[in-house]
């Protein structure tokens, strides 16, 4: 288990708190007045330094240590905690320069990530917001902050990477990470197939997918997603699935290519019976046909989705300010069955922290008096 | 480690992975220094793009999006489905340090290179599984593809705003999402490994980590009861936001204002009548001061647009199509020339980050089938061309 000082914006706390649920010590520093992961909507109540949202889902797992980090003071103890870490991780600026960093602990992992431009801009110039959206309207950003924890989980990626080169070797060393660059990579695709073949990738809505006939379609209750394998068995699956006798009839139907060239007129078909369907009972039903299937599921139906509750990735607890809920672990504690902390409360674990790396009772007594430290 | 090498340098990963997911994962390890064969099978092609006896060049055989996933590694041709083809299969295993997999539920126990077999063999061996919702749970035997796992992740009624029908993106994003948690768990394992000489079996589920993108909006709805509001492209601490229509069929640019001083700046610019004083004062009037915005850009190509806020220090961003990307400078620092003799002047993307004072990594071609499998054979298993040709003797079938 090793020791990081998270020191990211929200850009890249996704990736810090990755660290944690591979069971790191990761230690959030944070500015006494508290920063803006901690204010960022949606709030769960009262408007304070504990109700967002992001703060409590990408900060459980870590400890907080609230410094006045423009103070000399409060560098002071930055240096003495970066002496006794295995790794930095923070958006630039760096609170210390790199030569104060690497002078406190020499075999230091340091993690440097560039913000880059706010997250629309980042994902407009990447390439992304082109393949988002449907063609009949505008295209649109990726909803939650996902870019964000895009660009998070290639720092957690960096950052993994290099401590496992420091645990092999016992040399540090130091990583940028750009948060264009990141999500640029993720748009991968929109390059290659226009290297390959000239042609752009464009929005789909939610029709896209490898395979000729794929798309979200309307339930009586919402929507269902529906992906036909193309070989011949994934069709005769699909036409056992859907009663409809045009497809049954219709053996030219058989052929992938086929039906590409009349994928909406077939997707209408299949609308119209699924529209008077309920979508758990014609998802479980092309399960068990071996069709690739899923409910289209908005964040409120996951919160007992029955398959998170049974992998520990939601977990019941009793949390002190939002009482009963399910709370998502995250994807790396759940296949690690990782315990994860509530996210802590601002400065709550100052004077623990201090005292591991050396301070007495009366030192975090005077800096907390003197306004150098929030404990 | 010398000055040089990369973090999994001297690591040996076996590929069973098909499609995007696991290769990818693959490739992510190998762009990190790792030594992979990727095992597969010429009486059964497609899923991983490959045919046997392709000529060489253009994509070896393989389509170019698989031919980019299965980059940096060589391929060796073995039927699993027979007893020396599994023989050999288990020789690698042996002498590996991680095995990333992504078939449904139950199929590598089927083939008879389930875990527990192979842990048996190679107790350290780090065996990762990528089926879409994982190996247990009652969904462990469904099947899903990208688009379904964007539906089921909670994505596409995250995206969009209020009423719109669910909203995807076009790509293969959550295969790639799931290849980075998978390879971030192994390399924690490896990590583990390290201090306790044991491996694990890593059962991911590519699900969980696109619902894990997505965990603070499914905090926020487990405490409030409600589902997130939908936001377009608005932000609750920047506005105007939006991505806005500009001349030009289908063009637009992206435009968010951080402050109270750069929408004086933008609505003198535009002639927006709206005071919007104060960020809530914007967020009330969102929809007007985007149709002042909007008329404004309408009579502009996006790109004019983000030159002349950028001069005006307000941030703004044409949206990019695949034919605009290559020029960009971030697309330049990931864009990596292919390092071997008949692939001049070929480029591929690399990881979006760099460890300083290390070499860039060498990539390499996706190899054709069976390509340079049999120097693995040689070089893992410390074998001579005779040993490696007998070996293989009998395959494939």
């Amino acid at each position: 288990m090793a020791r990081v000082l998270d020191l990211t914006t929200i850009v890249g706390a996704y990736g810090t708190r990755v660290l944690a649920e591979l069971g790191h010590d990761v230690l959030r520093i944070e500015d006494r007045g508290g920063d803006a992961l901690r204010r960022s909507e949606p709030l769960l109540g009262t408007r304070n330094l504990e109700s967002s949202a992001f703060h409590q889902f990408l900060n459980a797992g870590k400890r907080s240590v609230a410094l006045d980090l423009a103070s000399d003071d409060g560098k002071r103890i930055l240096r003495a905690l970066v002496a006794q870490a295995d790794a930095v991780v923070a958006s630039l600026p760096l609170p210390l320069s790199e030569d104060d960093l690497l002078a406190a602990k020499p075999d230091l992992v340091l993690v440097a990530i560039d913000d880059g431009a706010p997250e629309l801009c980042a994902y407009a110039s990447s390439g992304l917001l082109a393949i988002t959206g449907d063609p009949e309207s505008k295209p649109v950003m990726m909803g939650g902050h996902v870019p964000l924890s895009a660009v998070g989980v290639h720092v957690a990626l960096a950052a993994a990477a290099a401590l496992f080169a420091k645990d092999r070797t016992g040399e540090g060393q130091i990583v940028d990470v750009s948060a264009a660059q990141c999500l640029a990579a993720l748009a991968e695709q929109s390059w290659v197939e226009y290297s390959a073949s000239g042609e752009t990738m464009e929005r789909l809505g939610a029709k896209g997918g490898v395979t000729a006939l794929a798309g979200a379609l309307p339930c009586a209750d919402g929507h269902w997603m529906i992906s036909v394998p193309p070989d011949p068995r994934g069709w005769a699956n699909f036409v056992e699935l859907v009663p409809d006798p045009a497809f049954r009839d219709d053996h030219a139907l058989a052929d992938e290519a086929l039906r590409r060239e009349r994928k909406e007129e077939i997707l209408q078909r299949v609308a119209a019976w699924s529209t008077k369907q309920k979508k758990n009972e014609i998802v479980e039903d092309a399960q068990r046909r071996h069709i690739p299937a899923t409910v289209v599921t908005n964040p409120l139906e996951l919160v007992d989705d029955p398959q998170l509750l049974a992998r520990d990735f939601l977990r019941p607890v009793e949390h002190p300010d939002f009482g009963k809920i399910n709370f998502p672990a995250g994807a790396l504690a759940s296949l690690r069955h990782q315990p994860m902390s509530f996210a802590p409360r601002l400065g709550e674990h100052t004077a623990a922290v201090l005292r591991e790396i050396g301070y007495s009772d009366a030192d975090i007594a005077r800096l907390k008096e003197q306004g150098v430290v929030a404990a | 480690m010398t000055e040089k090498t990369l973090p999994l340098s001297g690591i040996r990963v076996i590929d069973f992975g098909h499609i995007v997911a696991g290769p990818f994962c693959v490739r992510l390890l190998a762009d990190l220094g790792a030594d992979v064969v990727k095992v597969e099978t010429s009486t059964r092609q497609g899923r991983t793009g490959a045919r046997r006896g392709a000529p060489r060049g253009g994509n070896n055989g393989r389509t170019p999006h698989l031919y980019h996933i299965n980059r940096n590694r060589r391929s060796l041709d073995l039927n699993l489905k027979t007893e020396r083809g599994l023989a050999v299969a288990k020789r690698l295993v042996e002498v590996a340090d991680v095995l990333v997999e992504n078939y449904s539920s139950g199929v590598m126990d089927r083939l008879g290179l389930g875990y527990a077999a192979l842990a048996a063999i190679n107790p350290r061996l780090i065996y990762a599984s990528m089926a879409s919702f994982g190996q247990t749970g009652p969904r462990r035997g469904w099947t899903g593809m990208n688009v379904n796992l964007q539906a089921a992740s909670g994505l596409m009624l995250a995206t969009g705003a209020e009423g719109d029908p669910p909203i995807g993106i076009s790509n293969s994003w959550n295969d790639y999402i799931g290849g980075l948690h998978a390879a971030i768990a192994i390399l924690g394992a490896l990590s583990e490994r390290q201090k306790t000489g044991n491996g694990r079996h890593l059962d991911v589920s590519q699900f969980e980590g696109s619902v894990a993108m997505l965990g603070s909006l499914v905090l926020a709805s487990a405490v409030t009861g409600k589902p997130p509001a939908r936001l377009g492209s608005r932000s609750p601490s920047a506005a105007p936001q939006g991505v806005y229509r500009c001349a030009g069929e289908d063009q637009w640019c992206a435009i968010s204002v951080q402050s109270d001083e750069e929408w004086q700046r933008l609505r003198v610019l535009v002639g927006c009548t709206l005071t919007g004083a104060t960020l809530a004062d914007r967020r009330a009037a969102h929809d007007a001061i985007d149709a002042a915005i909007e008329a404004w850009t309408g009579g502009l190509a996006p790109a004019e647009v983000e030159r002349r806020l950028s001069a005006l220090g307000i941030h703004a961003a044409a949206m990019r199509r695949g034919n605009e990307l290559e020029g960009a400078k971030e697309w330049q620092q990931i864009l990596h020339p292919l390092r071997e003799p008949g692939a001049e002047g070929k480029r591929v993307v690399g990881l979006p980050f760099s460890f300083r004072a290390r070499a860039p990594i060498a990539v390499t071609e996706a190899p054709r089938m069976g390509s340079g499998g049999r120097e693995t054979l040689r070089d893992w298993l410390k074998l001579d061309e005779a040993a490696v040709e007998e070996m293989m003797r009998a395959e494939p079938a």
